[in-house]
């Protein structure tokens, strides 16, 4: 396997960790899952406007994001009610943009499900300065976000900006979203996210243990399950998905067991 | 307006006729309101009357559609929401909660844990406190910035009785011990009695303000509240009259209540 794959599944898990922690605290799954979905939308918008495909996903992400928290201001539909329209309206919209654009049902399925195909060495390098970033604007705004996650009034009257907080939030899912798209697909994408921290939630004691935690068990569900798609000539999401879901029974098994055991 | 504040007192927050428009209801119709040192307002109003988007604007945290909130210059304020939901799937203890993004010291927190009575709940898990624990919690954590004035939302209302009793007990004794102003929404009247130098009614406006005694016999009051409360009102100050000399005869109901 070559080392720029290796680095950037790294990257990726490094981030994912963090990032993970905030999406299962603040119910944001769903939220995850219409941004992976419009990004075929702006797969579409970059081709048609000669832009990278990660530039058009974050430029569609950022718009996605804005419309959503315009649209929840009105106060006319519940949040869900809104994702379920917008993600779906970006998905169908970019699935048939791509088919009159001339994309294979390769092309289709490879941003689906992921796919190395697509990852070049300047690709990676792209998507682990994106990761990168995400993870030191992560790490600066964390107190902050903890805070926010507590209590969002607390934190508002404390003096931190909500509002800039949860669009700083939506922003990095936006970036980190785009990032992992090619290697773990749109339909996927969330599991990275909330399952290893789910697991690390189940070891951990603090905020910060959840976090590290989520990062080492994303890399660990990374670098077993990579070279396994590779070496069976399957779609890596779905096979980075089950490795890391193994890994949630595992510690879940594990740790009743501990615990019926304990005295 | 009364204002029952000597005129020495510093002005810690002044409003001047708010008024708050909502899908073209009136929230908030004309509401004036000043805080000064050492106050003890307790704010009642029946549900739906604004009193959460009062106290929001005083908090200067929403902006109204006419009127202004003044603070005084390094204004610092504590304030306790009405609840907050702690998601299990957060690991935190209550410890890193109260240091959270501020820089308490070990010492001040031991301390102030000693006030509200946490210190055995420090290594727990914020998560698995129950009611009375958490509000205990959410009010050390108001303390930490050593407040001006402290704002509370129906600090006791998922309480029990008993627990009613010792958070407004203890309520009473930061405000005996410390420099600090209180606004605390509460319909709790009757417990907060003692303590309470005034009450401000709000039904959207501002019905009713004074000593208890003279708003329980205000007919505006009567009206929205009711004979009942009126006179349980009404009735209370007469058996602790003249309280404002606290020796000690002021703890009636934490003896009461332990």
């Amino acid at each position: 396997m070559n080392t720029h794959i290796i680095l950037t599944a790294l990257a990726l898990a490094l981030v994912a960790g963090p990032l993970g922690c905030f999406v299962v605290w603040r119910r944001m799954a769903y939220f995850g899952d219409g941004l992976a979905h419009s990004a075929l939308l702006g797969v579409a918008v970059g081709l048609v406007i000669g832009i990278s495909h990660q530039i058009g996903m974050m430029v569609i992400a950022v718009v996605f994001a804005l419309l959503l928290i315009w649209l929840r201001s009105k106060r006319v539909l519940a949040t869900d009610t809104l994702l379920g329209i917008l993600a779906h309206a970006a998905l169908s919209l970019g699935v048939v943009a791509m088919a009159l654009l001339g994309a294979g049902e390769v092309e289709l399925h490879d941003y689906l499900l992921g796919s190395l195909d697509q990852l070049t060495p300047e690709l990676a390098a792209w998507v682990i300065g994106g990761a990168g970033l995400s993870l030191g604007l992560l790490l600066r705004l964390w107190p902050g976000l903890i805070l926010m996650t507590t209590s969002e009034e607390l934190a508002h009257a404390e003096g931190v900006s909500i509002m800039r907080y949860e669009f700083a939030l939506m922003v990095l899912m936006g970036v980190v979203v785009a990032a992992a798209i090619q290697m773990v697909g749109i339909l996927l994408i969330t599991s990275l996210l909330i399952i290893p921290a789910s697991t690390a939630r189940l070891l951990a004691r603090t905020p910060e243990q959840m976090a590290v935690g989520g990062s080492l068990i994303a890399s660990l569900a990374m670098l077993i399950g990579l070279p396994s798609a590779q070496s069976f000539d399957l779609a890596t999401g779905p096979m980075i998905v089950c490795v890391s879901v193994a890994l949630f029974i595992i510690v879940l098994v594990g740790r009743l067991v501990l615990r019926s055991t304990a005295p | 307006m009364t204002d029952l504040s000597p005129p020495s007192s510093e002005r810690l927050v002044t409003a001047s006729n708010l008024s708050v428009i909502r899908q073209k209801r009136a929230i908030l119709d004309d509401v004036s309101l000043n805080i000064t040192e050492r106050d003890f307002i307790t704010l009642i109003g029946p549900n739906g009357a604004g009193k959460t988007v009062f106290l929001r604007h005083l908090l200067k945290l929403d902006s109204p559609n006419s009127g202004s909130v003044t603070h005084r210059a390094d204004l610092k304020i504590g304030y306790v929401p009405q609840r907050v939901d702690i998601d299990p799937g957060l690991p935190i203890s209550v410890n890193r909660f109260l240091t959270l993004n501020n820089t308490l010291a070990d010492a001040e927190l031991e301390q102030l844990a000693n006030v509200t009575k946490i210190q055995h709940l420090l290594d727990t898990p914020l998560s698995s406190l129950s009611g009375g624990e958490l509000q205990r919690v959410l009010l050390t954590r108001a303390l930490t910035n050593k407040p001006d004035l402290l704002i509370l939302d129906e600090p006791a209302q998922n309480l029990d009785v008993n627990g009613q009793l010792q958070f407004y007990t203890l309520i009473e004794e930061i405000y005996e011990s410390r420099n600090i102003a209180i606004l605390m929404v509460s319909h709790d009247l009757h417990l907060v009695m003692s303590s309470t130098r005034k009450v401000v009614c709000l039904y959207h406006h501002i019905c009713c303000s004074g000593a208890p005694e003279s708003v329980a016999r205000d007919p505006e009051f009567i009206s929205i509240f009711g004979n009942d409360m009126a006179k349980l009102m009404a009735v209370y100050p007469h058996t602790h009259a003249h309280d404002h000399d606290h020796d000690h005869g002021h703890g009636h109901d934490a003896e009461d209540a332990s």
